[in-house]
């Protein structure tokens, strides 16, 4: 019972009409249906943390299991959507103000970060590090050939 | 005696001891009293150890009894008859002692042999019956799994399972020898997968063998559909037959609805000023034509779940979508949910209660309707429903409507068709334009995002024939959106139980069902999901199989991952050390390696996504030519 739970688990909430395949499926933009990337401008406020340091900490804390290695992609983005990632402090807010909860059914959602498990430091190191990250999105679909391709291809379907 | 406490015998073990030579051969000593010498252990066994002169048999070492010379047509030949009279194409197996007399008549038996079915050799059972489960999926048909006695059976219970919760029909024949190895017989072979089997038997002669085959058939394929087993022993296996015949086959009979409800549906849909038919998962591509043509018919905007799974309406017909008005005043469902009217086979648990079965899964097996099950709408309002079969079914709405329709009807449903497909293009376009926004981020990111891998792929393959045979749900689900699944096997859809170690295996039996008809078949494949058994790579590429592989390497189990991290989260334990169990990495797995070490061509890995676009070019124009190819994709977790 146990391995099917591990296993079976999406299938079975997908089965349920549950949230999970909204996350399994929308893992580009976490959107259904496609809606378009936010394209919000990086912040500007002061960062006071090492990225160097912050590097190491975001792939060891497995940060880029739900961000993406760039924080463009996964089941939760937040390049070019930045929200409680705009400020040090609200990214620090952000970390400690998570639910501490035990869920009954597993979750994807961001965990509880406590400064028992994330030092102030390191989280402002990690603050640093993600502050480097940019777009890599090209400016329009033109920009990238297959995309175009795939938009003219169902332009000229048969009606 | 002494004996080991390790008295299990393994096949392989059992096989690779037996050829190393004559000297093992010629030992006096049993192999479980020799280990327990070696070992300096004795203990009382729990199943009897191979003999001497079992040993020599395993291994081929043993003058048939003289009678056995003079059999001049053995029983398996005549059930290879009945298989090929089904019509069943492959039938894969890994060998096993307990079907040897199968085996040879497989191989050797007809004109030309080894055909109709082919011989497909599995490296696991595992793989064979979920290449029996792909095939399906994609043929709408069963194809044959063997499976050795007791240890294939238990090797291949995982994916019995699967089929049987995903509804496929999957023939299996496992053997068993009585009188040899008793660790590889049982009184009731079939009673270790009998709680997700739709029927097993076991056959005392070689007639009831035949009748048990077509029967096997039979049951697969009427709904509910599900595996089923034979359990067919070695000795009628090679029984002298001379004078039996394959008997007169009956092919399976269809609950339809009645006349009167075929009249009344038919009615109104035909008076309905904005019908709607929605789609579930039919049985066969029979199904799917028959369901266009009603909707045509009668111009109907009809719904789909071609993006779940196979066998349902064109994702892009001109009639698939919302329409021109969504004001539907008749909806009609075909193993769907609708408002009114729907037709939908039985369930499994109906099947299940019948049997002597457990539950197992959450919460038993889930036999569809209401708010789960393939084809089903969560929540969605039901009407009422007709239990039938709706495949089996559409012929005789379809003659109604046409016996029924008007031509003031017709001239008005022309009208609304015409609407219909102008909104429906209409609304792809402007799906597809926000869909290709969202696949941008991350675009040009390395390791690469899975939404380009499926960006570069698809402009690659919409004008062949293709069939995309592995579960996209771990890999982003992008075909979702980007691709158009307008065949009855455009998409598979998932493993059925949500059971690892489906994606290579399920796309093999994909490709079986492609290398005659000039298809090919995509197999998007997750890293954990292909450690279960990669010796399915060998089978695409000894058979020759047209299938392409892309690695969606992220090298963990990312879904776990997350969820060990929320959960240490919540802990206060932090996510520093949630890699542990979930993450492949110290080393990193060579894919492409892996698949040259089985023989089949590949590349990568590619974390550069430039260089994307031109080795999936390479690999559709292998797969095309018939030659497996894996491209080894680094990509981002999800």
């Amino acid at each position: 019972m146990k391995n099917h739970l591990k296993r079976g688990w999406p299938v079975a909430a997908a089965f349920m009409g549950l949230a999970l395949p909204v996350v399994m499926l929308n893992a580009q933009g976490g959107r259904r249906g496609g809606a378009p990337a936010a394209n919000v401008p990086p912040p500007t406020s002061p960062v006071t943390g090492d990225a160097a340091a912050g590097k190491g900490l975001y792939y060891s804390f497995g940060c880029y299991a739900c961000h993406g290695y760039n924080g463009e992609t996964g089941a939760r983005p937040f390049v070019g959507r930045w929200g409680n990632l705009a400020t040090e402090k609200s990214f620090l807010t952000f970390l400690r103000g998570r639910a501490n909860v035990a869920p009954v059914t597993p979750s994807t959602s961001m965990p509880n970060f406590s400064e028992a498990s994330v030092t102030d430091k390191q989280a402002k190191d990690i603050y640093a590090y993600i502050r480097t990250f940019k777009s890599s999105a090209p400016a329009e679909a033109k920009d990238a050939p297959a995309l175009n391709a795939i938009l003219d291809a169902a332009k000229q379907e048969k009606k | 005696m002494a004996k080991s406490p390790k008295t299990s015998v393994g096949r392989r073990g059992f096989l690779k001891s037996a050829a190393t030579g004559a000297a093992a051969l010629a030992a006096t000593a049993p192999l479980a009293e020799a280990q327990a010498q070696r070992n300096g252990t004795s203990a009382v066994p729990d199943a009897p150890a191979p003999t001497e002169a079992q040993l020599a048999r395993e291994a081929g070492n043993v003058r048939p009894p003289a009678t056995a010379r003079s059999i001049t047509r053995p029983g398996s030949d005549l059930m290879v008859q009945t298989v090929r009279d089904l019509g069943i194409e492959y039938a894969a197996a890994n060998p096993g002692s307990s079907f040897e007399g199968l085996q040879e008549s497989f191989i050797n038996y007809g004109n030309p042999p080894n055909r109709m079915p082919e011989w497909i050799t599995a490296l696991h059972e595992e793989s064979a019956v979920t290449m029996a489960h792909g095939y399906a999926k994609a043929e709408g048909k069963p194809m044959l799994a063997l499976l050795h006695g007791t240890i294939g059976v238990q090797h291949a219970a995982m994916s019995i399972y699967q089929a049987y919760y995903d509804r496929v029909p999957v023939v299996m024949i496992a053997g068993n020898d009585p009188d040899f190895i008793a660790a590889h017989t049982a009184h009731d072979m079939a009673g270790l997968v009998r709680s997700y089997t739709k029927w097993d038997n076991e056959p005392k002669t070689v007639e009831e063998a035949l009748v048990a085959l077509q029967r096997a058939y039979n049951e697969a394929v009427t709904p509910p559909m599900g595996p089923t087993l034979v359990v067919i022993s070695s000795e009628i296996q090679k029984e002298n037959s001379p004078n039996l015949k394959v008997p007169a086959y009956q092919p399976p009979q269809y609950t339809t609805i009645d006349a009167t409800h075929a009249r009344e549906i038919a009615k109104a849909l035909l008076d309905a000023q904005n019908p709607r038919i929605e789609v579930g998962r039919l049985r066969t591509p029979e199904g799917v034509k028959h369901a266009v043509e009603l909707a045509e018919l009668v111009g109907a905007c009809a719904s789909t779940t071609a993006t779940n799974g196979p066998m349902s309406f064109p994702q892009r017909h001109p009639l698939c979508g919302p329409g021109a008005d969504t004001s539907y005043d008749y909806a009609f469902g075909l193993e769907a949910p609708a408002a009114q009217v729907f037709i939908q086979g039985p369930n499994l648990a109906k099947v299940a209660a019948a049997r002597d079965t457990v539950d197992i899964g959450f919460g038993g097996i889930n036999g569809g309707g209401g708010r789960g099950g393939r084809g089903g709408r969560g929540g969605a309002p039901a009407g009422t429903r007709i239990e039938a079969d709706a495949e089996a079914s559409l012929p005789l709405i379809i003659d109604q409507v046409k016996q029924q329709i008007t031509s003031d009807q017709k001239t008005r449903i022309q009208g609304r068709s015409a609407k219909h497909a102008q909104a429906n293009h209409d609304a792809h376009v402007t799906a597809l334009t926000q869909a290709v926004a969202s696949k941008m981020a991350g675009w040009n990111a390395s390791p690469i995002s899975t939404a380009r891998v499926y960006s570069e792929l698809w402009p690659l393959i919409m004008h062949e024939d293709w069939c995309f045979a592995s579960p996209s749900g771990f890999s982003g689900g992008h075909n979702n959106q980007l691709w158009d699944h307008n065949k009855p096997y455009s998409y598979l859809g998932g493993q059925g139980a949500g059971g690892m170690g489906y994606g290579a295996p399920a796309s093999v039996g994909a490709a079986l069902a492609a290398k005659s008809r000039n298809r090919i078949v995509v197999n998007i494949q997750t890293d954990g999901d292909l450690n279960y058994a990669p010796g399915v790579l060998w089978t695409a590429a000894h058979h020759k199989l047209p299938m392409l592989t892309v690695m969606h390497n992220n090298r963990a189990w990312h879904q776990e991952y997350m969820f060990v991290e929320y959960m240490a989260g919540v802990r206060g334990r932090g996510a520093s050390r949630a890699h542990i169990g979930s993450v492949l990495r110290d080393p990193f797995i060579d894919y492409a390696k892996m698949a040259a070490g089985y023989g089949m061509a590949g590349e990568g890995p590619i974390s550069d996504p430039t260089k994307l676009s031109a080795a999936l070019r390479r690999g559709v124009a292998s797969a095309k030519r018939g030659e497996p190819y894996m491209i080894d994709v680094i990509t981002q977790p999800r």
